[in-house]
């Protein structure tokens, strides 16, 4: 179906996935932190819907859909997280964070 | 689209998705790096098109690039109002450099992988009436997936709704005023 050797698709994943792993850890905002883990799922995703296309099976999308959800689940989660720490700290750096009790 | 036309199509989309997501990570206010994000999201979503996943591109248009980007510009609007940029004072101005060369080892690492792994099986592919793109000629894009995901992955779909009551609730036990 597609002429684009499946490899090209795949190394613009690890691509992105670096950049993620980057932005993990040289950012210490936690919203943007938090952006590169959902630029890290992505680039996940990337891979799953090639390898779905290049297998000719749907699994890959199915995985990709669950992943989509959980991604949901965790941002929810996460951003409520964040918001909550900011009510009692009044500031959001991750290196000034380093107690588990607030 | 075939031919030039998709290999052209495929280089821009690679260019501009990684630029745009060089972008999340570069910028220094959070507001460019969501809306960068959302453009990194949307290039996705063609790459999706363009292996034929049409379900998929358009899910992640509306719960990612929508969803789930207006609740990260909600809050990183609501979170704005910190005069001092996190960024500014870095306590640990050695670690950008670490970063950095840990990102090209990783990004070498699984280019050499991918390029050098064992090509994928010629059995692993799916056959007969199994053939995903059987499915899609017959019966469409969108029946092939939910065949797909209500045949063989029905109970993954049922705890799906689970994860998500969780996270609600933990939202509003986290959201609620202590």
């Amino acid at each position: 179906m597609t002429t684009i050797p499946v490899s090209w698709y795949l190394i613009v994943s690890a691509l992105l996935f670096t950049i993620g792993t980057i932005g993990v850890l040289v950012r210490r905002n936690p919203l943007i932190i938090f952006m590169s883990i959902e630029l890290m799922l992505n680039a996940v995703n990337l891979a799953f819907v090639t390898l779905s296309s290049y297998l000719d099976s749907a699994d890959g999308q199915i995985f990709v859909f669950i992943v989509l959800t959980v991604a949901a689940a965790e941002v929810v989660v996460g951003l409520a997280i964040i918001v909550s720490i900011f009510r009692t700290r009044r500031n959001i750096d991750v290196d000034e964070m380093n107690l588990l009790r607030g | 689209m075939s031919g030039p036309a998709l290999i052209i199509s495929f280089f821009v989309l690679a260019v501009a998705s990684v630029a745009s997501a060089l972008g999340v990570i570069l910028f220094r206010n959070a507001v460019y790096s969501a809306l960068s994000l959302i453009l990194t999201l949307l290039f996705l979503a063609m790459f999706y098109l363009q292996l034929g996943a049409m379900f998929i591109a358009i899910v992640q248009i509306l719960i990612y690039a929508g969803a789930i980007m207006v609740l990260f510009l909600f809050v990183v609007t609501m979170l704005a109002a910190d005069p001092r940029d996190p960024d500014l004072q870095d306590r640990l101005p050695w670690q950008r450099g670490v970063a950095a060369v840990l990102g090209l080892v990783l990004v070498g690492a699984l280019s050499y992988l991918l390029l050098s792994g064992t090509p994928l099986n010629e059995a692993a592919r799916a056959h007969g009436s199994e053939a995903l793109s059987q499915v899609v000629a017959q019966q469409g894009n969108i029946q092939a997936f939910g065949q797909a995901l209500f045949h063989g992955f029905s109970f993954a779909f049922e705890v799906t709704s689970l994860v998500i009551v969780v996270a609600i609730l933990g939202a509003l036990v986290l959201g609620r005023k202590a």
